[in-house]
């Protein structure tokens, strides 16, 4: 039951965040995210009580998510024990187009330290990027629901080790009051119980790039595997950045146990 | 001139202030967001001890024996036009006097003399259009079937009426005015004169503070921040009236939570005790305080917004001591016309939205918790960034377009963040470790060197030669061989 769609206020907020996003495209946006010709699709009818999606830049994986892209107003959880293989840049497109919607991508209590240049030669706005320390879990919880029900936040990306389900639920609330992207790292072994996140997204390294499995995907199709590759990631280990992934040379491929 | 008078009954309880015209003076602060023409007058046993202390006959001696409480005035005439029916209004300041915790009574008459009368014959549950004189005509009426012993007359001129056989307010109004100052003194005449509207009636005006100051002390001591939420709910509360009253906006205010003398640290004192000359603070010093400072990203003035924050923040303090008093104060206001700076650009609701968030995030984690990102030009990629406080983070053409004084820098600085990326040519991590965690040389890179040369100018120089590699699990490491020592240091991630 999507309560957001009961919610004057949050559709608002919805449909002034795609009213600018297309203002943005109009206005010969960059292009940075390179997805649809426009930036806020209205899911499926039927498959996902008509949210919002927001291109995630690679046409392949919009194909296998509800709506084609990130479902706004709601908690995807990223599930993988290993930082630095791409996952960052798997958010990027969505991440330079909420920035540049005017909404800002904070982060929780990040177990690193977010890069500034680098992040402005990816195209996100510095001045659209809050970092948040804190020192306890409760803390780094508390903080991210707030900057979820904000607004003027478009994205949240927090890591959890361990979360019980009571805060994975008023995470998931008050992303969708806020309309925003909660993105939640969590480890790899968390896959197995169950979430109320609308996205699950299981990540592996993958020799040239990113290994994504979709773990569940409300409305969307569960059991795909995806591999982008570090090109299509716009990441290249010789020490290039290319700009814009190129969104249709994703690979896909359909696991063969996807029913399972 | 229309007058809406307040009596207040058990004025220092409710508000367990130090003094009653402290507790007044709060209160008429609150008042002038209604008026501008707002007056009070103390209890008469405070009048008189006030009288005492000065060592001179009261100018405005009490006309009678019997005591008065505290009242405050506040003239609705100029105001109407604002406030629409006084009636309306007057229902209004009654719900919010009770919201704040006070018992009162409230009526509104042509002449302050009258509105005091009145609130004699104030009945709580009555409509409130039934405790306004509008007309002289109305206050006649009003006054006539009420006893006589309210008039504020000398009690032996009371007396002398009651003895002839009079007991109401009506009948004293219809002996001639003339006979009556002639037979009790001018002064009977000019009171009645006033009381009827028929004589001018002048009231000091309050004049607003130019800071605030707002004080309660408590008769029992609280251990929990939690119990100090109920009276400063209160304190805000009048402090947004004080503030609608200026139409003006606060950034910053302040907490004094103000300990026993006697949970003075002991040592301290003991130490005192001991060494009585090598001392420089009194034994008798004044009891220690708590000062908690408030800041918000942007000028508010809502009581509302004042209270998540200090809620959030009680919650993180330990009180050292129990809490006897708090003490709220403001010194610096802005004009609410003034925008300050256009925060991250975009609309004025979504920059509403979002320093609110920054400031509920700080009350609780603190100043330092909440940075942004700044650009600076400098090939050490430690030192091509700072974390800075988020209202400082807009983009070049907003500062431009701004003018602030500090152009000159911020100009400087995104001339900084352009040259840092001319400066760094090759891509760099998203992600960096906080500090370069050292390593074992890594036995197979992916690509490099690049060489960093830079920084022998403020004696942190670096010779460095980054590599990418690609660790066990997958991860791709942004990693340094430091030629100053020989060793392998990781500094990034690709995130």
């Amino acid at each position: 039951m999507d309560t957001f769609a009961q919610d004057p206020t949050a559709i608002a907020t919805r449909a002034e965040l795609r009213e600018r996003l297309a203002q943005l495209e109009r206005g010969g946006g960059s292009g940075a995210g390179g997805g649809g010709g426009h930036l806020g699709h209205r899911g499926n009818a039927g498959t996902d009580g008509g949210a919002y999606a927001l291109p995630s830049g690679y046409a392949a994986l919009d194909d296998s998510l509800a709506g084609g892209g990130w479902p706004l107003g709601a908690l995807i959880e990223l599930l993988c024990d290993t930082s630095g293989i791409g996952e960052l840049q798997l958010l990027r497109p969505a991440l330079v187009r909420l920035a540049r919607a005017g909404r800002c991508i904070v982060w929780v209590a990040a177990p690193y330290l977010p890069y500034a240049p680098a992040l402005a030669r990816q195209g996100l706005p510095l001045e659209r990027l809050l970092m948040i320390r804190c020192t306890r879990p409760q803390e780094s919880l508390w903080a991210t629901e707030q900057a979820l029900r904000c607004p003027a936040v478009g994205a949240v990306l927090g890591w959890s080790t361990h979360i019980v389900d009571r805060s994975l639920r008023r995470l998931q609330l008050a992303a969708e009051a806020g309309g925003s992207l909660g993105i939640l790292h969590r480890p790899a072994v968390a896959a197995d119980q169950p979430s109320p996140a609308a996205l699950r997204l299981r990540l592996h390294a993958a020799p040239d790039g990113l290994m994504l499995e979709i773990r569940k995907a409300r409305g969307g199709r569960a059991g795909a595997r995806l591999h982008l590759t570090s090109a299509h990631l716009g990441v290249h280990p010789g020490g290039r950045t290319t700009p814009a992934a190129d969104p249709d040379a994703v690979v896909v491929h359909p696991s063969a146990g996807a029913a399972a | 001139m229309l007058w809406l008078c307040i009596r207040l009954p058990a004025l220092l309880r409710d508000t367990q202030a130090a003094s009653e015209r402290a507790a007044l003076e709060r209160l008429a602060a609150w008042a002038y967001q209604w008026s501008s023409h707002v007056s009070y007058r103390l209890s008469s046993a405070a009048e008189a001890a006030a009288a005492a202390a000065a060592a001179a006959p009261a100018a405005a001696a009490p006309l009678t024996g019997a005591s008065t409480p505290p009242l405050l005035w506040l003239e609705l005439g100029a105001s109407r036009a604002l406030f629409g029916e006084p009636a309306i209004l007057l229902e209004r300041i009654e719900r919010e006097l009770a919201q704040l915790g006070y018992s009162h009574s409230c009526a509104i008459a042509p002449s302050p003399t009258a509105a005091a009368l009145l609130t004699h014959a104030e009945q709580p549950d009555g409509d409130a259009a039934g405790r306004c004189a509008l007309t002289c005509d109305e206050l006649r009426s009003r006054l006539t079937p009420l006893p006589l012993t309210w008039l504020e007359l000398p009690a032996e001129t009371l007396q002398a009426l009651r003895s002839a056989g009079l007991t109401r307010i009506g009948e004293v109004l219809a002996l001639p005015r003339a006979a009556l100052a002639r037979r009790f003194g001018p002064q009977s005449g000019h009171y009645l004169a006033r009381l009827t509207a028929q004589a001018s009636d002048p009231r000091p005006a309050f004049r607003l503070p130019e800071s605030y100051r707002a004080h309660c002390e408590f008769d029992h001591e609280l251990q929990q921040s939690s119990a100090l939420l109920f009276p400063l709910q209160r304190l805000l509360q009048e402090f947004q009236g004080y503030l609608r009253a200026r139409d003006c906006s606060v950034q910053h205010f302040a907490l004094e939570l103000g300990h026993h003398p006697r949970a003075a640290p002991l040592t301290a004192a003991a130490l005192t005790a001991a060494a009585p000359p090598k001392t420089a603070a009194p034994l008798t010093a004044a009891a220690p305080v708590t000062h908690v400072a408030f800041g918000l990203s942007a000028p508010a003035r809502e009581a509302e917004r004042f209270l998540l924050l200090v809620r959030e923040r009680l919650q993180s303090l330990a009180l050292a001591a129990p809490v006897r008093s708090l003490t709220l104060t403001a010194d610096a206001f802005t004009a609410p016309s003034i925008v300050q700076g256009d925060l991250f650009g975009g609309g004025a609701q979504r920059l509403g939205e979002l320093s609110q968030l920054l400031d509920r995030l700080r009350a609780r984690l603190g100043t330092q918790a909440v940075q942004g990102f700044h650009c600076r030009a400098d090939h050490r990629p430690e030192h091509a960034f700072a974390l800075v406080p988020p209202e400082q983070t807009r983009p070049e053409r907003e500062q431009r377009a701004a003018h602030t004084p500090r152009g000159g820098t911020t100009r400087a600085v995104a001339a900084a963040c352009a040259a840092s990326s001319a400066l760094s040519p090759a891509a760099r991590p998203a992600a960096l470790l906080p500090q370069p965690r050292r390593i074992e040389a890594p036995r197979a890179l992916l690509a490099g060197p690049e060489r960093i040369e830079s920084g022998w100018w403020d004696g942190a120089g670096v010779v460095r030669d980054y590599y990418v590699a690609r660790a066990a699990d997958g991860a791709r490491l942004w990693m340094f061989h430091d030629l100053a020592d020989d060793a392998w240091y990781l500094q990034g991630l690709w995130v």
